[in-house]
């Protein structure tokens, strides 16, 4: 077979939870699938959280056997390291020329041992912790990534050829190629997935220039047992924090940020954050400051409930600026809507900002699928089938649709592949 | 072919032809390794004696405290040192693992 041309019945773009669902979907019921993952591994952002709303349960140990049943699963094909160059239309379906990235490492000897990672002299701010962590120039890109293989970045690489002395089956390939992969497909499922708005967004919350200052996502990895530190301290210092405030929309509900929508996550993750900090660091004092406190889903008001009992303290208040103390504490000047708009200065140890959420991609070049004014796929029909887009046999699901959680984005999947899977019959049967 | 079909000779050229090509990178990451070398031995020598916190480090080092606790995670992925546990409650103390010889 020949491998710059691949043919399959649908083609799932993106591999995070909500592309691995439709792609394990469609798969189950016997459609070839092939999902393309521009990252080293598939997992997208779940697999670096720590733990999901509201039930506490591991994000890791929800998102790991998912990756592993995609990767096993016989109907389906993963292009990792990958990235989509253009569809285009052939007959009711389409061809996607993606173009595959070189890893420098042959993946199909590759074992991933790490012992080239281990070899490797050059350090770098690792991009799966949010660049606050370490990792070698050559490496796995994490410890559960499928596929386990080691990826090698050139453009940090000394080129000293350690690695492929250290590598016992002789994978490393310094004159690796991109090589550009030609797909024909009937149906396509955009699952692009969000960025978090830049911690450097808003001026007034110290430009991202405050050390002890960070997001929620690397709330995440520092709450995460497989973080940078492997426990919950201040990326400043290294001290353990005795007082962690969050400042609720910190990047949604903003026109000044072009992003006046509710991110509908933020108010749940910080909620959820603050209990596991409560859990960890029991001494800590955990302080939310917010505008509205939003638990839409299933459970939510009970989990928010509870984070008061536990004795979180929930300030209604916007956060005007954020500055820092001599030693390196951050002080944030807020106003207090439920007491007169009196303004007061707190001193806290460890700042999280409830960051929202924007596209990661803006498919409508490549796809020609209408995007809102934010950026979002924009359905025709949002209220019957918001999966679908106004290019028929195209469909988008999760996060590339809207700020969603992940709940919301499995539920999202499943309709698109369903969606998609009609779609499929439809061609087939000439209707 | 691929690098690993070449023959020792061979990968030897093809390595230097390569940083030829790549002469920014590799000037740029080389200057950056033996940064990374000289704070790393610098941490090696503050530890030598004693568990250290962050903020004793980058004292004795004289470097911003948020460099050396990266250096110091990056050093304890790679098993180069080992918290050795607390100080005051909220300072974690660091300690230098001994390097396996090879």
């Amino acid at each position: 077979m020949d491998e710059n041309k691949l043919k399959a019945d649908a083609l799932v773009v993106g591999g995070g939870i909500a592309g691995m669902q439709s792609a394990l979907d469609l798969a189950d019921q016997g459609y070839q699938v092939i999902l393309v993952e521009k990252e080293p591994s598939i997992g997208g952002k779940m697999i670096m959280l720590s733990k999901v709303f509201p039930t506490l349960d591991c994000a890791s140990c929800i998102t790991t056997p998912k990756m592993s049943a995609v990767a096993n699963n016989k109907n389906i094909r993963i292009l990792s390291y990958s990235e989509i160059q253009s569809i285009q239309k052939n007959g009711s379906g389409f061809i996607a020329n993606v173009l595959k990235k070189p890893r420098f490492v042959v993946e199909e000897t590759c074992t991933g041992c790490r012992l080239c990672e281990y070899a490797c002299p050059v350090d770098i701010p690792n991009p799966f912790d949010l660049n606050i962590g370490a990792i070698r120039a050559v490496r796995v890109p994490f410890s559960t990534a499928v596929p386990q293989i080691a990826v090698l970045d050139m453009d940090n690489c000394i080129l000293c050829g350690k690695c492929a002395r250290a590598c016992p089956v002789d994978s490393i390939d310094f004159l690796q190629t991109e090589k550009e992969v030609e797909i024909e497909v009937d149906t396509l499922i955009i699952a692009t997935g969000f960025e978090t708005t830049p911690i450097d967004a808003k001026k007034e919350y110290g430009n991202g220039k405050l050390h002890n200052v960070i997001d929620g996502l690397i709330m995440e990895r520092l709450l995460a047992p497989t973080g940078p530190y492997a426990r919950v301290i201040r990326p400043g210092d290294g001290k353990e924090p005795e007082s962690i405030a969050y400042v609720q929309c910190a990047g949604s509900r903003d026109e000044t940020l072009g992003v006046p929508y509710c991110s509908r996550i933020c108010c749940m993750y910080a909620i959820k954050q603050a209990m596991l900090i409560a859990g960890s660091l029991p001494m800590a004092d955990i302080t939310i400051y917010y505008m509205d406190i939003r638990t839409f889903g299933k459970g939510y008001e009970q989990f928010y409930q509870n984070a008061q009992a536990m004795g979180i303290e929930f300030v209604k208040g916007k956060v005007a600026k954020i500055s820092e103390d001599e030693n390196q504490n951050p002080v944030v000047r807020v106003e207090l809507i439920d007491e007169n708009s009196q303004i007061i200065e707190r001193t806290h140890d460890m700042i999280v900002l409830s960051v929202g959420m924007i596209p990661k991609y803006n498919p409508s070049q490549v796809y020609g699928v209408n995007v809102d004014e934010f950026g979002f796929v924009k359905s025709p029909t949002p209220n019957l089938s918001s999966t679908k887009t106004n290019q028929p046999g195209i469909f988008a699901t999760g996060a590339s649709t809207g700020p969603m959680d992940i709940v919301d984005s499995i539920n999202s999947a499943s309709a698109a592949a369903s969606s998609a899977a009609s779609y499929l019959e439809s061609v087939r049967n000439g209707k | 072919m691929s690098y690993s079909e070449l023959s020792q000779k061979e990968k030897t050229q093809v390595l230097k032809k390569l940083r030829e090509e790549h002469a920014e990178t590799v000037e740029r990451t080389q200057a950056l390794v033996k940064k990374q070398n000289t704070i790393r031995k610098d941490i090696r020598k503050a530890l030598a004696d004693e568990s250290k916190t962050v903020p004793e480090i980058a004292v004795i080092i004289d470097q911003p405290t948020h460099e050396v606790l990266w250096h110091v995670s990056a050093m304890k992925l790679y098993d180069l040192v080992a918290e050795d546990g607390m100080k005051d409650y909220v300072d974690v103390l660091y300690k230098l693992v001994e390097e396996k010889k090879k």
